[in-house]
């Protein structure tokens, strides 16, 4: 009975927001484009103007490209902050860089209890990426949310997205883990190649489930716009 | 018809019902392993015939030459004796390296260019003295090599699973036809000889190879005898066996003081027995006609390990030198060797020669027969260098004259070579003949073909050869044409044997994996009909859920990652990986429905809690901490595991209503405990602090009350079963009492096997099961009844199996033969007999990863059961039913996938390191499994 109750509460929620929830798929792909530009920047600045790269100097380009993204991150999706009419835009973004440490454990937390290395030397790589993870995950969603718990809950424990930002969140945030998931699978080969240490391909795989996320929650955004030309024709 | 009214009819809830499907799961999975099993772990048929003096007279090769010299006995047997007597030093685990100058390889390292005095000899033009690299045949195994350097034939798997108690060689061998031939033989050093060779020494000093932390003592005791012996002369043949290298390399790797100072140590030694040789080698004396063999039996890795095929524990070294001078240079055609410069500037030159050569090779020197199931090929370079010695008094040393000499020589040679061929043909006939499984007709033939051309332009040969002027010399090329012919016939009859001995009969590996896929294909179906009539056919029903899907994609890839070697060999972490993949996914679900989230917290906990403890048990044991109020802590700190579980179990028979007997047989388990910490208490430092009363039963007594206590609680729970009517309403309650009595029997044996990590494993294995069993419920309310059997249980069976190997992994055990614990088996005993040790280390490997879990499965179904109508206990024997079927289908597919990865690696390098091993723990697990499984469908079920 509790359940079908806070069910219903939900439904009315994003009803009452429904023209806020929905964005055009143009502004979608314009963000999700931003988002991407980012990464991709960071990454052209670590080779070519710090001539760093992510397999030999990992804890220092995670490092670079968390400290890129980040901001990002955080003033587009404040942007897109939910309730509008109550916070400011600077309180989205306040909102947003708490969020980041605080996902940032939750990361670590569970690399540590899937398998990761722990020890000193990989103390200033954990710490990096797990940044890096926040930023895909739980920055946007803290900006956008912040402390609605409900909210929350619906993306993460019951992956039930209504509306194209929801999308935008949950899609790339899914997709960055279940890339890092696999990512970790080449780990245990006996290749002897340097990328397979810990984070590196993680870190591949979260980029590229990332991207590949964006590029669905760009899809589901024009998907339901066409359908919904159908149904008004 | 009587299966499909079987099928149609049968309440699948029922004893008898249950146990003929898990039976036939059982007998499916044994003939299926039986089959698969013959065909892989192929054995070699060894012939009992042996090789006689007389038999040369069948070859076509005409009697051998009358010795020139008239003091020998006047018949040689079957080729010219070279050397009247043989000194041969083993030293075990001899790398090439060792041996070889460093400037053979690419880098110098500290280990190279230690045994000087071999360079040395080697590189005098004057000495007949040689380096030969060594190639040996895997497994890389002492035993083993000392097998097939006498036997002159090949090893294969079983082999190495008899080197526990090493068997006396039967076949026919060196040893056997020195012994034959009136060689008399002394042996000193590594006691493996004397397994080998029971009664063939005329003196042996035989000294104890077990212990690897003993550098010295094989060592020290044959340079004791060795120099004194060397001036005897009651012997023919003397082998001295070094141990000091191989266990150097054990313990303290390739890159150590100690193996280092063990090299100089051979060194030095080596100086002195040359040293001895060559003051008695003059003529007439003891040692004039003598050939000094210094050889390794294998090779070994930097960390000192050896057993497998990489090359540097196949190559090593043999070093041959003959007191007497040499005479002739062998043409570069049969000579493959290669010369460099050491580092002294001496030009050191180094042949090759195959292990398998080395039994034809010595055999012809000696001038014995060859042994009966040799295939190796008399090495023309180890030949020449003694047997180009004969009659060097008779000629100059002028060019023509070497000319006729070399010709000489390879006339022998030929001739040697063709009684070689003619003893290997009539093996393989012979072979073919007796043995189930043979060699291919079309092999034979090829083979047969070559053995024809040769022994065919061997006739018109001897034509030539016969008239003994200069003009017939120039049959040189003629020669050395025949000698090509009977090489290639060898070295084809090499390559063959090879592979068909090391081959696997495909077929019978075919028929056995195919039995093991349909036996998983009855398991589906079975699952399947389960699930049908427990659905109801009025409602709507999912039978496919979330949690389906991931435990389907968990155990699948969980499975297909034994097709590759480095997942093997990385098992544990991956295990504990998709655990905690699957158990994040729970505290996922269960924030989801806001319901047990402790739990699902606590579960996710225990599993990285797990997770370090499989690191910690994969690298070796530290040493204990020096303090010594931390030692007394340590000592005693297992003993709080074990008084919560005491707790637990009293608790069980504290708030339950069940049979008297059952609580009697958990109180004894709780007393189990209490004797455990006492034993524990008695070996600990403490036990100077402990009163004098205890001191008669230290040591064996308490462990074998323990075993005997089991025993008896076992039976006496088979009793309970003969004799106890279950009310069908109470069948909840009592199958979780009997699951827990027959927990608390089997944990006091297993934790007292498996030392003071036994408890924290039995309370990780407890907590484990206890959450998952709560997390069970998660599901099941949340779907209601509305799902099927398969969907509902499908996650916590596999979580529970997925625990159960990473409980393997946690208990220090991994999948090779050196992960068994072998000190498991003799606590409680002190001398080794086979039985009752072989079901100590059974119950310690398998105890908390099959045994326990398998056992353990009713909690999960009965847990918190609480209605007692008897529709309702009926509905959950059809739950247990489901799943003991779905936990038996899991163990089968991942072991169906450890055989398909053995059929796809079997000619992988590391088939008998890593992947032989793991196939025969799991297939061991399976049987297991599935025996267990059988009796608890005895046990648990009742008649309905």
């Amino acid at each position: 009975m509790k359940n079908k109750k806070k069910g219903h509460n939900i439904k009315d929620i994003t009803r009452g927001d429904a023209v806020v929830q929905n964005l055009s798929p143009s502004k979608v792909l314009l963000s999700h484009l931003i988002c991407g530009i980012g990464l991709a920047s960071s990454f052209w600045l670590a080779i070519n103007i710090y001539s760093i790269n992510l397999i030999d100097n990992p804890a220092s380009t995670l490092r670079l490209i968390w400290l890129i993204e980040v901001p990002v991150v955080v003033l587009l999706y404040s942007l897109f902050r939910k309730d509008m009419n109550q916070s400011s835009y600077l309180k989205a973004v306040a909102r947003g860089l708490l969020g980041l440490p605080v996902g940032a454990v939750v990361h670590a937390l569970g690399a540590i209890v899937l398998g990761a290395p722990v020890g000193t030397q990989y103390f200033l790589r954990t710490l990096n990426w797990s940044l890096l993870m926040s930023t895909f995950t739980f920055v946007p969603a803290a900006s956008v949310y912040g402390s609605s718990w409900v909210d929350w809950h619906r993306i993460f424990a019951q992956t039930k997205p209504i509306g194209s930002i929801d999308y935008m969140i949950c899609l790339p945030a899914h997709g960055a883990v279940i890339g890092g998931w696999f990512g970790a699978w080449p780990m245990p080969l006996d290749w002897e190649r340097t990328w397979q240490e810990w984070p590196i391909c993680v870190t591949y795989g979260a980029i590229i489930g990332y991207l590949v996320g964006m590029l669905a929650s760009f899809c589901s955004a024009v998907f339901r716009v066409s359908s919904q030309h159908v149904k008004g024709d | 018809m009587a299966v499909t009214e079987w099928w149609k009819n049968t309440s699948c809830g029922g004893r008898r019902s249950a146990f003929m499907v898990f039976f036939l799961v059982l007998l499916l999975h044994c003939i299926a392993i039986l089959l698969f099993t013959s065909g892989f772990l192929l054995t070699r048929t060894e012939l009992p015939h042996h090789s006689q003096c007389s038999d040369v007279s069948q070859s076509p090769c005409g009697l051998p030459d009358r010795s020139p010299q008239g003091d020998h006995d006047g018949v040689t047997c079957w080729t010219k004796p070279a050397v009247d007597r043989l000194v041969i030093i083993v030293l075990d685990a001899l790398r090439f390296d060792f041996v070889a100058p460093s400037t053979f390889f690419e880098e110098k390292k500290p280990w190279m260019d230690k045994l000087q005095v071999l360079h040395k000899f080697a590189s005098e033009s004057e000495s007949a003295a040689r380096i030969f690299k060594a190639i040996a045949d895997p497994p890389t195994t002492s035993l083993q090599r000392l097998k097939g350097l006498t036997t002159g034939g090949l090893p294969t798997f079983i082999d190495i699973g008899n080197s526990f108690g090493a068997p006396a060689i039967v076949e026919d061998n060196l040893i056997h036809q020195l012994v034959q031939n009136g060689k008399r033989v002394v042996m000193m050093g590594d006691d493996t000889w004397t397994q080998l060779f029971p009664h063939h020494f005329n003196k042996s000093y035989p000294y104890p190879s077990f212990n690897v932390k003993d550098l010295d003592t094989v060592d020290n005791g044959c340079i004791s005898h060795l120099i004194p012996t060397l001036y005897d002369d009651d012997w023919d043949v003397l082998i001295a066996h070094f141990l000091g290298v191989d266990h150097a390399g054990h313990i303290f790797g390739v890159d150590s003081v100690q193996m280092i100072e063990k090299l100089q140590q051979y060194n030095e030694q080596l100086e002195k027995v040359v040293e001895v040789l060559q003051s008695q080698a003059g003529r007439g004396s003891l040692h004039e006609n003598t050939l000094l063999l210094v050889m390794g039996d294998h090779g070994q890795t930097i960390n000192g390990d050896h057993g497998g095929g990489s090359a540097e524990e196949v190559d090593t070294s043999i070093f041959a030198m003959s007191l007497r001078k040499p005479s002739i240079t062998v043409p570069p055609e049969f000579d493959a060797s290669s010369c460099k410069l050491d580092l002294d500037g001496r030009e050191v030159c180094i042949s090759s020669i195959e292990q398998l050569d080395f039994a034809a090779t010595v055999s012809a020197l000696l001038g014995i027969p060859f042994p009966y199931g040799s295939i190796g090929r008399v090495n023309p370079m180890l030949y020449a260098l003694v047997a180009g010695t004969w009659n060097l008094e008779d000629y100059d040393m002028s060019s023509s004259q070497s000319q006729l000499k070399l010709e000489e020589w390879m006339h022998n040679y030929a001739k040697v070579l063709c009684i070689n061929s003619w003893q290997v043909k009539k093996y393989i006939d012979v072979y073919t003949a007796s043995s189930v499984i043979g060699f291919s007709v079309d092999d034979l033939k090829h083979v047969a073909d070559m053995y024809a051309q040769a022994v065919n332009w061997s006739d018109s040969l001897h034509d030539v050869a016969s008239c003994k002027d200069e003009a017939c010399r120039t049959s040189f090329d003629a020669l050395k044409k025949q000698i090509d012919l009977y090489s290639n016939f060898l070295a084809s009859v090499a390559e063959l044997a090879r592979t068909k001995f090391t081959e696997f009969n495909l077929r019978m590996m075919g028929i056995g994996f195919g039995i093991l896929l349909i036996s998983i294909f009855i398991h589906v179906l079975v699952i399947k009909r389960v699930d049908d009539i427990t659905v109801f056919p009025s409602r709507e029903t999912s039978s496919v859920s979330f949690g389906l899907i991931v435990s389907c994609t968990i155990v699948t890839a969980r499975a297909c990652s034994f097709l590759s070697n480095s997942y093997i060999l990385e098992e544990g972490k991956m295990t504990n990986f998709l655990l905690a993949s699957i158990g994040m996914l729970g505290l996922r679900h269960s924030i989801m429905t806001k319901k047990m989230i402790f739990e699902a917290t606590a579960f996710v906990f225990l599993i990285s809690i797990l997770r370090f403890t499989i690191e910690l048990g994969l690298s070796k044991p530290q040493e204990v901490l020096d303090f010594h109020s931390w030692m007394y802590v340590a000592d005693l700190m297992p003993i709080v595991p074990l008084i919560i579980l005491a707790c637990l179990l009293y608790k069980s028979i504290a708030c339950s209503s069940c049979n008297r007997l059952l609580k009697f047989v958990i109180t004894g388990s709780i007393f189990s405990y209490i004797l455990l910490a006492l034993h524990w208490t008695l070996e600990s430092n403490l036990s100077s602090m402990t009163p004098l009363i205890f001191d008669g039963i230290k040591g064996n007594f308490i462990p074998r009350a323990i075993y005997i206590m089991g025993i008896a609680q076992l039976l006496s729970l088979a009793v309970l079963q003969f004799f106890e009517e279950v009310e069908i309403s109470k069948w909840g309650e009592m199958a979780v009492m009997k699951a827990v009595a027959i927990l608390s029997v089997w944990s006091s044996t297993l934790m007292i096997l498996s030392g003071k990590q036994g408890p924290w494993i039995a309370l990780a294995s407890v907590v484990g099961g206890w959450l998952i069993s709560r997390l069970k419920g998660l599901e099941q309310d949340n779907k209601n009844a509305t799902t099927g059997l398969l969907a509902l249980y499908s996650s916590p069976v596999t979580q529970w199996s997925l625990l159960a190997s990473c409980l393997f992994f946690c208990s220090g055990h991994w999948c090779a033969f050196d992960g068994l614990r072998y000190a498991a088996a003799f606590v409680g005993f002190d001398e080794f007999t086979i039985i009752p040790q072989a079901i100590l280390l059974t119950i310690e490997t398998y105890g908390f990863s099959h045994i326990l879990p398998t056992l353990g499965l009713p909690i999960l179904v009965a847990y918190k059961y609480s209605s007692n109508e008897a529709k309702q206990t009926r509905q959950s024997l059809i739950q247990l039913f489901q799943v003991y079927l779905i936990y038996g289908l899991i163990m089968a597919v991942t072991t169906t996938f450890t055989v398909l990865c053995v059929i796809i690696q079997k000619r992988h390098l590391m088939v008998w390191g890593l992947f032989a091993p793991k196939f025969v723990f799991d297939v061991v697990g399976l049987i297991l499994t599935d025996a267990l499984i059988c009796v608890s469908s005895v046990f648990y079920f009742i008649q309905t």
